[in-house]
């Protein structure tokens, strides 16, 4: 249970910023800092048990027809992971509390932080597959928000989302890879995959497998050549770069390929696909940060090399490997996170990240100074501190083992990697705090301690694992080490800082002597090497963005255009096509039903129903007027409704009428009222074509179904069934809101969808090129003096109370008698419709307070508290109860549980619709507020002449 | 139904039905739409309130409940067209303002509220432009 609380702190805790970001800045931190706090707290409390080798497990069912259960286990390999997520995670809520500013939001940065956090905890504890891949996806899209919180920066726009398209690419490549690995072991639980290794080892699609999960660890860990959306992700505020890019989320391909290791690895293709991935990453990107100026994309590319680095180990297959692994995933966290938090503090104070503009920043930045170089020693690998042991403990890995049969060409990019590492570190300390002070120091004030302080735990954190690497490393080593070897039975680690004079200290010798020598002489030979390009995996990455943009450009505006008819076109076409193909083998037959006289009345409707069809099309380009035609058609089909016996479809059509009616008429207020003849005689003819095989086939296909005898079966139990077990005696209501309540639940959310859509469509309106046709949009209509006319008024006041007071009866009543509570909506917003009408948008809106988004919400709310009200109780989803009452004055009352959901949609229609009409009419004031303009300055001109 | 109910019932549809064709006919026959505005607001309104009282009775005499309610339909026909009437007059007025040349002046600022065509730029509806 507790192991569920771990994940699920988070996760709740990420409602709270944003609730409280109206209390300040400061509660929002602390309660974001208190999740964080209290899920530590939680996962420390079974540290002891899991140092001495057991494990926790818990397991809920989820989709259990697809495999997938929320199965949790922690071991120690988990521990550390998710101890370094949850205790990193704290010190960044501390520091970006310090580092973002004022006026930036906070509450939705920390929301999308503990989002991050709670998916990244999951990747670390999921033991079952496909649960694993959620929480990976949840990484995904909480990274995609936080690098793009600058949202008003390109860079940040753009970062984010190449990192979501190469992170989420690799996703999907890795759900296949786990999808197969699944399949092929016959299990999706982690923890039982150890014991069939042999079995996937040996299947024949274990190569694919492997590929497919390989490279979606190699997306997410940003090794060659998926490395580039890294420093592109440099655009994210620091704190951000410093707890995604560098301690937890890169690190999740390499957690995950820690996983699979026992499962995985000693066989070839592990070695050959990631050892060498991992090499070269590591080479390429300790060469490539030396070039940067930029700070954060050297320490972008610093992180790309020693990911490639734990990559490299993990890949090499042996024991040795994995331990440094694990080992280095600790120090790097440290270290790395500490040099990601300077540079934000030299940002921060500076406001520069250019390495050619800094210098000297010895002097003003004391402290910070100490930290960057404790750090960046660690980050080259000098004794005494962490970096060096688990430098000393990878090149002791690497060269023990032989590469296409070299023995020491690891061993030697290692090396190389290792000097390149020492010279941009060195580069770094050199160029930004040592020598003359650079030209962007004008500025530059002293950081406060919540900034500086995370980076020096971290700082102090790395040193320790160096310095006490016994008692402090070796403990955590140990157990994530017996946790990641699976079976217990795990080897005894000595860290030491001094194994005497051997291979790996030489070569440790000779990277430092020669990172120090190539950052001296690095300006030297650097511009000799200006004009050399690299294949840069961004460009190509754009390339090829830019050639699908644009192929999929030219295929919409070859299909779409634009233009409704060109869409419809094609659209009818392919139905009549593939309608066409369906039916072509056996034809359509027509059924046996015998066809009854025709009655006079029918006859009578459905040719005043043609004719207005067909004014709608003769009459379509005096645009009015064919709105009032398709009105006409729509009270024609409710009068064939009543000849049905349908009273609900009526009322509901009639309202669904004069709202879309009002709604058309305001948009078309802006719109041409005649157009011009566009269609040239062919593509008429063509286009009358089209319409009457279309007609003809619907004309058929309805003919089949009505002359044949259709199952009736449901009819007949809906009907028999609607008053003994939904409660109530109208079968259209009840099927509404109980039999198929989830369809209508879906319908609302659609509905709800589209409102907020069309509000952000016409917010949009409001600014560019729309809103420069509103301000110079003259009326081309005459317009009446008096806008508000007295005789409505007077009647639409005295008409609102008995409107509501009708849409309530309808509520009410709508169980058992024609009804309900979408009819019920509807009248409710055309009363309300009517006064804004009447009064003008601005009087009514400051009398009627109704915040139709909280409308909206709570409707929905309101429906999907029904459903899970029933839930909570035991039984399925929507279920409904309802009761016999008898009332002593009201008399006897059937209530059924059905009308509070009933009551959702009826606000979801209200809101929904009013939010509409809001912003069409806020269109309307805008113009009108330009007409004003343009018409007073016309008179001041006049009388100025 | 006794047959004294089903000749009154009947006498009420055939007046109600009556009038509507009148109303109807009115509507196309009519020269002027000042003159064709009097058909559905009047005799389509008394045709329809006859039919109403004419399913009141019926419907009391079938079922035995008296569905009063459905008087409301008449009222509320009864509030919405002449608004609609009127509606449609001003607009009719307001497309053929230079009609208004015909009437007779008043001495107020404002000629006549309806047009206000001639209403001088600082009037209190700041909005006044010719039409």
């Amino acid at each position: 249970m507790r192991l569920m609380l771990i994940i699920a702190i988070p996760f709740f805790g990420a409602l709270l910023p944003m609730l409280l970001a109206r209390a300040g800045r400061r509660a929002c931190a602390i309660a974001t800092g208190l999740s964080t706090l209290m899920a530590l707290v939680l996962l420390l409390s079974h540290a002891p048990v899991i140092s001495a080798g057991q494990a926790f497990a818990v397991s809920h069912q989820w989709v259990p027809q697809v495999g997938m259960d929320l199965a949790l286990r922690l071991d120690g390999l988990g521990l550390l992971m998710a101890g370094l997520i949850l205790g990193i995670g704290l010190l960044i809520v501390i520091y970006a509390y310090h580092y973002l500013g004022k006026d930036e939001s906070l509450g939705a940065f920390f929301t999308y932080l503990l989002l991050f956090q709670g998916s990244m905890v999951g990747i670390a504890l999921a033991d079952n597959l496909l649960s694993l891949l959620v929480f990976w996806e949840g990484t995904s899209l909480a990274s995609f928000l936080l690098i793009g919180f600058w949202r008003h920066l390109t860079e940040g726009r753009q970062g984010a989302r190449m990192a979501l398209i190469v992170t989420g690419g690799g996703g999907l490549a890795l759900i296949a890879g786990m999808l197969l690995l699944g399949d092929i072991a016959g299990t999706m639980t982690i923890s039982e995959l150890t014991a069939r290794r042999e079995a996937i080892q040996q299947s024949s699609r274990y190569p694919l497998a492997l590929l497919l999960i390989a490279v979606g660890c190699f997306t997410k860990s940003a090794q060659f050549p998926f490395h580039f959306w890294l420093p592109q992700a440099m655009a994210a505020p620091t704190p951000v770069s410093a707890y995604l890019h560098s301690a937890t989320m890169v690190k999740a391909g390499v957690f995950l390929l820690a996983r699979l290791w026992p499962v995985l690895s000693g066989t070839e293709w592990w070695f050959y696909t990631i050892a060498s991935m991992g090499a070269v990453t590591f080479l390429l990107g300790s060469v490539v940060a030396l070039f940067k100026d930029d700070l954060k994309a050297l320490l972008a590319y610093s992180t790309i090399s020693h990911l490639g680095l734990m990559t490299m180990l993990l890949g090499l297959g042996t024991e040795a490997g994995l331990i440094a692994t694990l080992l280095h995933l600790l120090n790097h966290a440290a270290f790395k996170g500490a040099l990601f938090l300077t540079v934000g503090i030299i940002d921060h104070e500076t406001g520069s990240r250019d390495l050619r503009n800094l210098g000297g920043l010895w002097r003003i930045l004391p402290i910070t100074g100490a930290i960057a170089l404790l750090g960046l020693a660690a980050n080259a690998g000098l004794p005494p501190l962490g970096g060096f042991l688990s430098k000393e403990m990878m090149l002791e890995a690497v060269s023990q083992v032989s590469w296409w049969g070299q023995p020491h060409l690891l061993t030697a990019i290692a090396a190389i990697a290792g000097t390149f590492a020492v010279a941009y570190s060195a580069r770094f300390f050199a160029g930004a705090f040592l020598g003359e002070p650079g030209a962007d120091l004008e500025t530059a004030h002293g950081p406060s301690w919540g900034l500086v302080g995370p980076a020096a735990l971290l700082v102090v954190s790395a040193l320790a694992f160096g310095v006490f690497a016994q008692p402090l490393a070796e403990p955590i080593l140990q157990t994530a080490v017996r946790g990641a070897m699976g079976n217990g039975d795990a080897p005894t680690i000595h860290l030491k800082l001094w194994h005497g004079v051997n291979l790996p200290l030489i070569l440790s010798g000779v990277a430092i002597l020669g990172g120090g020598i190539l950052a001296g002489t690095f300006d030297g030979w650097r511009s000799l090497l200006k004009r050399r390009l690299a294949i840069e995996g961004q460009r190509v990455f754009r390339a090829c963005e830019w050639q699908l943009v644009s192929v999929s450009r030219h295929v919409t505006e070859r299909f779409h255009g634009g233009s409704l008819a060109n869409y419809l076109t094609w659209f009818l076409v392919g139905v009549l096509a593939l309608g066409g193909l369906s039916v072509w083998p056996s034809g359509l037959r027509s059924g046996d039903r015998q066809l009854l006289p025709i009655n006079v009345l029918a006859l009578l409707l459905i040719t005043c129903l043609a004719a207005a069809c067909l004014m709608t099309i003769l009459l379509h380009r005096r645009r009015l007027l064919s709105v009032l035609m398709a009105n006409v058609v729509g009270l024609i089909t409710s009068i064939g409704f009543i000849y049905f016996s349908a009273p609900d479809l009526a009322l509901t059509q009639i309202s669904v009428e004069v709202v879309t009616l009002i709604l058309i008429l305001l948009a078309l207020y802006f719109l041409p009222k005649e157009t011009v003849a566009e269609a040239s005689p062919i593509q008429r003819w063509r286009d009358a074509a089209l319409a009457g095989l279309c007609g003809a086939a619907m004309f058929a296909l309805t003919w089949v179904v009505l002359s044949s005898d259709g199952p009736t079966d449901l009819a007949n139990y809906l009907i028999e069934q609607s008053k003994p077990a939904g409660g109530g005696s109208n079968v259209v209501n009840v099927i509404l809101v109980d039999f198929r309540g989830f369809d209508t639940f879906n319908e609302i959310m659609v509905l709800a969808i589209s409102a907020l859509i069309i509000y952000a469509l016409l917010d949009g309106a409001m600014h560019g090129a729309a809103a420069d046709k509103l301000d110079h949009w003259e009326h081309d209509i005459p317009r009446s003096p008096e806008k508000h006319p007295a005789m409505f008024i007077s009647f639409t006041r005295a008409l609102l109370p008995l409107a509501l007071l009708v849409g309530v009866y309808m509520f009410l009543r709508g169980h058992n008698q024609p009804g309900g509570g979408f009819v019920a909506g509807l009248v409710v917003t055309i009363a309300l419709i009517v006064q804004y009408m009447v009064s003008g948008y601005q009087w009514a809106a400051e009398r009627i307070s109704i915040d139709y988004h909280s409308w909206i919400g709570w409707g929905i709310l309101l429906a999907a508290g029904t459903g899970v009200a029933s839930m909570i109780l035991g039984y399925p989803f929507l279920t409904n109860a309802h009761e016999h009452f008898d009332l002593p004055y009201l008399g006897s009352l059937d209530i059924s549980s059905a009308l509070v959901f009933d009551l959702g949609v009826l606000m979801t229609v209200v809101g929904a619709v009013m939010l509409a009409l809001a912003n069409l009419s806020r269109l309307g004031r805008r113009a009108e507020r330009a007409a004003q303009k343009a018409a007073e300055a016309a008179k001041l001109l006049d009388r100025g002449e | 139904m006794t047959p004294w109910v089903e000749f009154v019932v009947a006498a009420l549809i055939v007046i109600g039905t009556v009038f509507a064709l009148v109303g109807s006919i009115g509507l196309v026959k009519l020269p002027d739409v000042m003159t064709r505005l009097h058909s559905p607001t009047k005799a389509t309104t008394l045709g329809v309130g006859a039919l109403l009282v004419a399913s009141i009775i019926s419907f009391y005499h079938w079922k035995g409940k008296l569905a009063i309610n459905e008087l409301l339909i008449t009222l509320f026909l009864f509030l919405t067209a002449p608004v609609a009437a009127q509606f449609l007059a001003r607009a009719y007025l307001h497309l053929h303002c230079d009609s208004a040349g015909d009437l007779p002046a008043t001495n107020r600022p404002c000629q006549w509220s309806t047009f206000q065509c001639a209403c001088p730029p600082d009037a209190e509806d700041g909005s006044a432009a010719k039409p």
